[in-house]
């Protein structure tokens, strides 16, 4: 799957998973931060989004520190999601 | 006993904000979902996370909540049931291997008293009653109980329970919920057994004290069993309370249902009422579900206070003078049997 694709994919998980009822896939720019400011997301949020990465990528974070740097916005989650996937 | 100060109600019929009750509003699919409202006292990122139960609960629960409360009191059956189920499938699809939190944060029973106390900020006595179809009633008696301890303080009551698909799938296959073949304005026409499914949320701001109050609950009783003499004996022990005794009921709210199998129960109740009571019903408007004598609750309260009695809720009789006690008899299948008493507040003093 070429990046721009994997890009408009996840911003449609993101938005199914969190039910983010009022924002549409398309809305999510790419450099826009997925937590305070921009989405606005929280704690909650970065478990739901560590279980995506699991469930539809076959990716396990189990470092939080490593987490932290992976769940910034798009650009970062498909750059790891390219380099880790299992599936 | 308990003075009721406010209240609200989001159901299947138009019941929240202004309410209409003169048009019967369809069932749809032999189900009675209720109606939701926009929600605009609710936090986006909060919203987006809670089954419907939590939902309708806050959004019954919110505009009542502006006035400082001392506590909580819930009554729900089965609470985020639908979420809960999300959260189970989960372990079985996923092979007990990670599992997302909000499914299950929202799915419990007391997550909707917990949310509640939370977006409020109230931080005080915060109680969930689960008893299955008298679990407002218990939360009632929570509430007559705690209000004599702290008579200068109110407290947030209600009942609460959603339509799941797993509970709609259970009590359909035990014949409790008719899957297909009849709308609810033709319910009592119905000759079989089964009802149609309902959800709501009815809340409520209690005292002990009568001032400032809409409505108040003069006697309840609650009982487990099948037996129709238990009935008689009940509403018999209910009447001659002190305070009740000698009071003319004007309406009778029955929780009439369609199913054949609970007539027994409400006809016997109806003997019992004098010649000129009226009879009501009401699953007609919200179906059948294990709290929807708080929706009962709510229609004694604003049908005393606006003295408006739709035709469409009429089994017999016409209230020809105000209505000042109303008697609300509900079973849950034919097990669970209480009894209601609201009267118009007596002035303060």
């Amino acid at each position: 799957m070429e990046t721009a694709e994997l890009k408009q994919v996840l911003k449609k998980q993101i938005v199914e998973f969190l039910n983010l009822l009022s924002v549409k896939p398309e809305d999510i720019r790419d450099d826009e931060p997925l937590f305070g400011e921009g989405l606005g997301l929280d704690s909650i949020d970065s478990i739901e989004l560590i279980v995506l990465l699991n469930r539809e990528y076959g990716i396990n974070i189990q470092d939080p520190k490593e987490g932290r740097k992976v769940l910034v916005d798009i650009n970062t989650m498909v750059d790891y999601i390219e380099k880790h996937r299992t599936k | 006993m308990l003075y009721f100060h406010d209240y609200s109600c989001i159901s299947p019929q138009p019941t929240y904000g202004n309410p209409v009750l003169g048009q019967l509003l369809a069932s749809q699919e032999s189900k009675l979902f209720a109606r939701e409202p926009a929600y605009s006292g609710i936090p986006p990122g909060i919203l987006r996370r809670m089954g419907k139960a939590v939902r309708i609960a806050i959004g019954a629960a919110l505009p009542l909540m502006k006035d400082p409360a001392m506590g909580i009191i819930i009554g729900t059956a089965n609470g985020g049931m639908e979420d809960c189920i999300k959260f189970l499938d989960q372990i079985i699809e996923y092979q007990e291997g990670m599992l997302t939190p909000g499914n299950f944060v929202q799915s419990t029973t007391n997550a909707i008293a917990a949310q509640l106390g939370l977006i409020s900020k109230n931080k005080g006595y915060n109680i969930t009653h689960v008893h299955r179809g008298l679990s407002f009633e218990n939360a009632l008696l929570d509430a007559i109980m705690i209000t004599r301890e702290n008579p200068a303080g109110h407290y947030l009551v209600g009942g609460v329970d959603e339509i799941s698909s797993y509970d709609y799938n259970i009590e359909c296959l035990a014949g409790w919920y008719r899957s297909h073949g009849i709308g609810n304005e033709h319910l009592y026409q119905w000759e079989g057994t089964g009802s149609l499914a309902g959800e709501g949320a009815s809340m409520f701001r209690v005292s002990a004290s009568p001032a400032g109050a809409r409505a108040q609950l003069t006697g309840i009783r609650i009982f487990q069993g099948e037996d129709l003499t238990r009935v008689e004996d009940e509403l018999s022990g209910l009447l001659a309370e002190p305070g009740m005794n000698g009071q003319h009921i004007d309406l009778l709210l029955s929780g009439e249902n369609g199913d054949a199998r609970m007539l027994p129960f409400y006809n016997t109740v109806e003997k019992f009422m004098q010649r000129d009571t009226a009879i009501a019903r009401f699953k007609h408007m919200t179906g059948e579900f294990a709290t929807a004598s708080a929706v009962a609750a709510w229609l004694a309260c604003h049908l005393l206070e606006k003295q408006e009695l739709p035709d469409h809720m009429l089994k017999k009789g016409l209230v020809g003078k105000e209505i000042e006690n109303i008697l609300v008899y509900n079973t849950f299948k034919g097990r669970q049997h209480s009894f209601m008493q609201f009267s118009k507040p007596l002035p303060a003093i």
